[in-house]
């Protein structure tokens, strides 16, 4: 029997039962929308923390820290934390000198202290991320370091500052609250010492940054302050610091290995440094476990619909003896027979799977808009309203692995109803009643 | 052609034994039959003698417990599955329940063993016309058999069992369902096959009269022959 003529038969015998094939098929419909939704969505989400994290982190950047401050406590976005480890380790601003001289491969070096505290004026405060840090160094690191309004001052006063364009404009809504020469107060609570004791200092906002987008480890950031590296040290009485970031004149890997062994040797492994290769394959390793743990729920409920049709298939079988038996006497091949009910089943799977990621797609759109309604601008958004423009991906991987899934998850579960089909003596089911 | 000196059907001791539990049931035990190409044989029988059970040996539906059975020349016991369904294509069965696909209407029913030998969608479905126009249904070939009297689904049955040009029809009572007016034009139509086509017929029974508008008369008893006439 030809392909296309057991095509013909397997959708004749489907045709005639509609209602029963479209539950069926809507048991896949279910467990691929699931799978293709929810998949879309973490994709969506790790293709656009990897691009901010991509502009925060060039791959020739180093960053050093405390080994127990790890990412923990202080966060991406947020202040880090107090810049010594459990162990009592400490890095410092001055560290920088002696990093610079481990490698020829190094090209510069900048220290950064961060600390929660907050600015205000007589009609504005706002709690805010410090980040005490040369100017000059940092802007060579960093070119998104760049005054949109101002300017950077290199070198710079004592009292003036660099804000993120979100402390100049948090709702993003055209209200600015500075323009360079204002004055502002920047303040935090002393609690080394008890009972803790604001302090403050009166400022100048001499440049407002350009839009960075997106976050990055040490990288400048819409919603932080920069504060000059003596003044913060001056200011916050320390001379730890949170993090030292280390640009490199190239990224090979071995270089970018060499140069972290020997900062990690120099300060006996009591630091951890993170390249930005390593922070990228983390990211990926985390969102791969994500994505196995959702895909696996997901594909649950399609295991659920693969059970659906093996019963289906079943009672069909049942119900369908005696056709079985005639055509089987009129000299059809137990293959021809298997492949007519495999072809039931195929075609459920396909319809199910297509119908499936349409519907899962459109629920990817609807989920991302209602998490990013918070959010401005898709793909980049800030971090302190902690909601993301998420734009749903949908790989060509996640669309051909969804309908496979769907069909072969189809012709696994018809496979032992099929081939019982095919089993079958002609005698016996014509017999059959 | 030498071909015609072997018969289209050659029983020697052929035994039938089903299996009831742990009981044996005899059906068959131990027939000789030999039918030519051409013959128009009538099985006659009591009820339970083993008339279906010769029958669907002959259509290779089944296979016997021993004995030989040849059918054109080749022993069916020494058939593996796919061999058998390569035989019966060439087999036309007409049923006793006419057998027919319900969702199909009559011409699809019709085109099924043409599909089913590979037959291209154009070649089949001129024949199937052909086929039942011969048997007078060609203004019925759109109707499911839901929508056919039983006399009309036998005549498709008929016209189904013909599509492959087999060397010979088997009918199990052909006319057991249908009243005796139809029975009388199914018949004929047999016997037009049989003088115009020579297609060789064996046609289980148990109404004497019908038997007798056969040829040739084989009287099945208890499972064996127990008279071989010409009629
Ligand atoms: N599949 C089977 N399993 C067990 N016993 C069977 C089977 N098929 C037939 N028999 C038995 O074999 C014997 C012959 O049956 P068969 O159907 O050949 O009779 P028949 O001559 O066609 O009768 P009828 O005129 O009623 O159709 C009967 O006793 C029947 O019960
Ligand atoms: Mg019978």
């Amino acid at each position: 029997m030809k392909g296309i003529d057991v095509f013909r038969y397997s959708f004749s015998a489907i045709k005639l039962r509609k209602l029963r094939a479209a539950l069926t098929t809507l048991g896949v419909i279910v467990g691929i929308a699931a799978i293709v939704a929810l998949l879309s969505i973490t994709q969506g989400l790790q293709a656009t923390l990897t691009g901010q994290l991509n502009q925060g982190l060039s791959a020739n950047t180093l960053i050093v820290m405390p080994s127990s401050g790890g990412f923990g406590g202080g966060g991406f976005g947020g202040g880090l934390g107090q810049g010594a480890s459990s162990t009592g380790f400490s890095l410092y601003v001055n560290n920088t000198a002696e990093i610079a001289t481990l490698s020829p491969d190094i090209e510069a070096t900048v220290a950064i202290i961060s600390r929660s505290g907050y600015v205000q004026t007589d009609d504005f405060s706002r709690v805010v991320t410090f980040y005490g840090v040369d100017f000059e160094r940092y802007a060579q690191i960093y070119p998104t370091f760049r005054a949109e309004t101002g300017s950077i001052p290199i070198p710079p006063q004592e009292d003036q500052i660099v804000i993120g364009t979100r402390v100049n404009q948090p709702g993003q809504n055209g209200t600015i609250f500075f323009t360079p020469g204002d004055a502002i107060n920047v303040s935090w609570v002393n609690a080394t010492i008890i009972p803790p004791v604001n302090e403050t200092y009166s400022a100048t906002v001499a440049g407002v940054l350009e839009k960075v987008g997106g976050f990055g480890i040490g990288g400048p950031s819409d919603t932080g302050v920069y504060i000059p590296i003596d003044k913060v040290q001056s200011f916050f009485g320390t001379e730890q610091c949170d993090m030292i970031i280390v640009t490199l004149t190239n990224s090979d890997n071995t270089t970018i290995t060499n140069v972290s062994k020997a900062i990690a040797d120099q300060f006996s492994n009591q630091v951890t440094v993170i390249a930005s290769t390593a922070v990228l394959s983390l990211l990926t390793t985390v969102f791969s476990t994500i994505q196995l743990f959702l895909g696996g729920i997901a594909a649950i409920s399609l295991l659920v619909a693969g059970i659906g049709i093996m019963n289906i298939m079943i009672v069909s079988l049942i119900e369908r003896t005696r056709e079985i038996g005639i055509l089987k006497a009129l000299g059809m091949k137990s293959r021809s027979v298997l492949a007519i009910f495999l072809g039931e089943s195929v075609i459920i799977g396909l319809i199910g799977a297509t119908v499936g990621i349409g519907l899962g797609w459109g629920l990817a759109v609807i989920v991302a808009q209602v998490l990013g309604s918070g959010a401005f601008s898709p793909g980049v958004s800030g971090n302190t309203s902690g909601a993301f423009a998420i734009t749903p991906l949908l790989t060509p991987e996640v669309l051909l692995g969804a309908l496979a899934f769907g069909v072969g998850v189809s012709i696994i579960f018809a496979l032992y109803p099929a081939w019982r089909a095919s089993k079958l003596k002609p005698v016996d089911a014509l017999r059959y009643e | 052609m030498s071909v015609q000196n072997v018969p289209v059907v050659e029983a020697l001791n052929v035994k039938k034994t089903y299996m009831l539990g742990k009981v044996p049931v005899e059906a068959l035990r131990g027939v000789n039959l030999r039918v030519e190409q051409g013959d128009f044989v009538s099985i006659l029988g009591p009820s339970g003698s083993g008339k279906s059970t010769l029958l669907n040996l002959i259509g290779a539906l089944d296979k016997p417990t021993s004995g030989t059975l040849r059918i054109d020349g080749v022993d069916i016991g020494k058939l593996n599955d796919n061999q058998l369904a390569n035989l019966r294509i060439h087999i036309g069965f007409v049923f006793q329940f006419f057998n027919l696909i319900p969702r199909l209407n009559a011409r699809d029913n019709v085109e099924l063993p043409m599909s089913i030998s590979n037959i291209g969608k154009a070649e089949r479905k001129k024949r199937a016309i052909e086929l039942l126009e011969t048997v007078g249904l060609k203004e019925r070939m759109n109707h499911k058999p839901a929508e056919l009297s039983g006399g009309q689904q036998q005549r498709v049955a008929i016209a189904r069992a013909l599509a492959n040009n087999p060397k010979f029809l088997l009918l199990d009572e052909p006319t057991g369902n249908v009243d005796s007016k139809t029975a009388s034009d199914v018949l004929g139509l047999i016997q037009k096959l049989n003088k115009e086509q020579h297609v060789s017929i064996i046609m289980v029974t148990h109404d004497e009269k019908l038997a007798h508008q056969a040829n040739r008369i084989v009287k099945v008893f208890d499972g064996e022959i127990s008279a071989d006439m010409v009629s």
